[in-house]
């Protein structure tokens, strides 16, 4: 019996990594998924109470340990408001100039979604969420809440959606630090949901412990970026100089570890509203022609 | 199971208390970090379903447990399914040989199912292909893996058993010592003559 339950463990897994996303296999976890959303749903509301009571320990003693660390960030952060009051005036201006300055979140459609469960395994890191493809979610739509960016869909059924974390080992979201025009990859530290690394920085850009680390939202083919511009994912905490790269180690912004409200931004495939196509193509256009500011110009459109 | 079938009864108490640990594990469990890790009922399930009635039942409570993460959690097919199973064949094989009795069992049999779990997945997704180093982070996440399910290993074991109980086989150190009653050699009753 020991032999037939891992022999066919081993085909399973053999068959399900050798198949592409489409597969058979794979087909029957969608299925699973659009069978189980409605219980889990429902099981998730059952035990809310539950869970509530448990996260409210755990809620205090974090906020105790948050404290100190908000209130010197506070300090910095007021700081750096007065000295970005003289920047901001002309930064709206060029905004203003080339209509980036109507782009919000809402242009994206964000569908609002409850947290329903979430994978215990330090390998997965994926929740679940109580919306599906009833409410236009897809497969790839970016997930942020109002700390910042939390995820992407990776599965979707009608009335529910499996989301990977920025945590997860398969994730990877193209980002930069502050007003940097350098970009760079964040990926995670398996084994350490508090960490994440954002990779092959250029050796002489500039990252200071503190700053934020933001999606940069390319929109150039064939380096589309599959997340919005400006959305925070995280804290500079460390950097590290690497041979070729210079690599920053960045704390998430979201708090993955108790997720309950979320939103989905499901406009389009790869979630970049119509109005950001036209003005990439727009953008393409005006820097073949010589313009004043240009490199503030590329600044801005690496920013999204 | 060493001679002994398991009752149908056992299999569907086994059954749902599978599908219900794992919709209490996603939905409720996983959402309460202690340590920065989470608690995880799964392995412990299925090592004490082992202790409790056999290494054939273990491992299949193994494999469906496994199975039924994986589908929910949309991860790699078989690989859970794989580990638990062995996992839950080891607790069974435990009983049958050994038969522990002693009181901390459930803690350290616990403990080392949720450790080869945590251990075992890790090496998997090496094997796999995961590009991440063995950093110290991660092997402090397995200790305190290790350590919040040493935990809650004997109140779930509680559970467990009160679920099972009036299904389970029958009790091996309580079947040898039965025989030995009726060879007559330790009957009191003989020993009165």
């Amino acid at each position: 019996m020991l032999a037939l339950l891992v022999v066919l463990s081993l085909l399973l897994l053999t068959a399900y990594f050798g198949e592409s996303p489409d597969g058979r296999l794979h087909g029957v976890q969608r299925d699973f998924l659009a069978v189980l959303s409605p219980i889990q749903d429902g099981a998730n509301k059952a035990l809310k109470p539950v869970r509530d009571l448990f996260s409210w320990f755990g809620d205090t003693l974090h906020a105790k340990s948050q404290l100190s660390q908000s209130l010197k960030q506070t300090e910095k952060l007021r700081r750096e408001l007065v000295d970005d009051q003289a920047e901001k005036r002309s930064y709206r201006q060029l905004l203003a100039l080339y209509h980036l300055d109507q782009l919000s979140i809402n242009d994206y459609h964000p569908v609002t979604a409850t947290v329903t469960g979430k994978s215990p395994n330090i390998w997965y890191a994926t929740v679940w969420i109580d919306k599906g493809e009833s409410e236009g979610i897809h497969v790839n739509d970016p997930v942020i809440n109002d700390e910042g960016l939390v995820g992407r869909v990776v599965q979707a059924a009608s009335d529910g959606a499996l989301v990977d974390l920025i945590t997860d080992s398969a994730m990877g979201v193209s980002a930069r630090v502050g007003t940097s025009t350098a970009t760079g990859l964040v990926q995670p530290k398996v084994g350490d949901p508090n960490d994440l690394l954002l990779q092959y920085l250029p050796t002489d850009s500039q990252a200071e412990d503190g700053e934020y680390v933001v999606t940069s939202g390319t929109v150039e083919p064939p380096y589309d970026s599959l997340y919005p511009p400006g959305i925070p994912v995280g804290q500079v905490t460390s950097t590290n100089e690497e041979s070729a790269y210079k690599s920053v180690n960045v704390r998430p912004m979201a708090n993955l570890h108790n997720l309950d409200i979320v939103q989905v931004l499901t406009a389009a495939a790869g979630s970049r509203p119509q109005r950001l196509e036209s003005l990439a193509a727009s953008f393409s256009s005006t820097q073949n022609a010589p313009a004043p500011g240009s490199e503030q110009l590329a600044s801005t459109q690496n920013s999204g | 199971m060493s001679g002994q079938s398991a009752s149908p009864a056992l299999w569907v108490r086994v059954a749902l208390l599978s599908v219900a640990i794992v919709f209490i594990q996603i939905g409720v469990v996983s959402e309460v970090p202690v340590f920065g890790v989470n608690v995880d009922l799964s392995p412990l399930f299925v090592v004490f379903v082992g202790l409790l009635c056999g290494s054939v039942p273990g491992a299949i409570a193994g494999f469906a447990v496994g199975l039924l993460v994986d589908l929910a959690l949309a991860q790699t097919l078989g690989v859970t399914s794989f580990i638990f199973t062995l996992v839950g064949y080891w607790s069974g094989r435990l009983r049958e040989a050994r038969d522990p009795q002693a009181a901390l069992t459930p803690l350290l049999v616990g403990a080392s199912g949720a450790a080869a779990a945590l251990v075992g997945y890790s090496l998997m997704e090496f094997m796999l292909g995961v590009d991440a180093p063995v950093s110290f982070e991660l092997l402090r996440q397995i200790f305190f893996g290790v350590l919040v399910d040493a935990i809650v290993a004997v109140p779930v074991w509680l559970v467990i058993r009160r679920c099972l109980q009036g299904a389970m086989p029958q009790d091996p150190r309580r079947r040898r010592g039965r025989r030995a009653y009726t060879t007559g050699g330790l009957s009191p009753l003989s020993r009165a003559r």
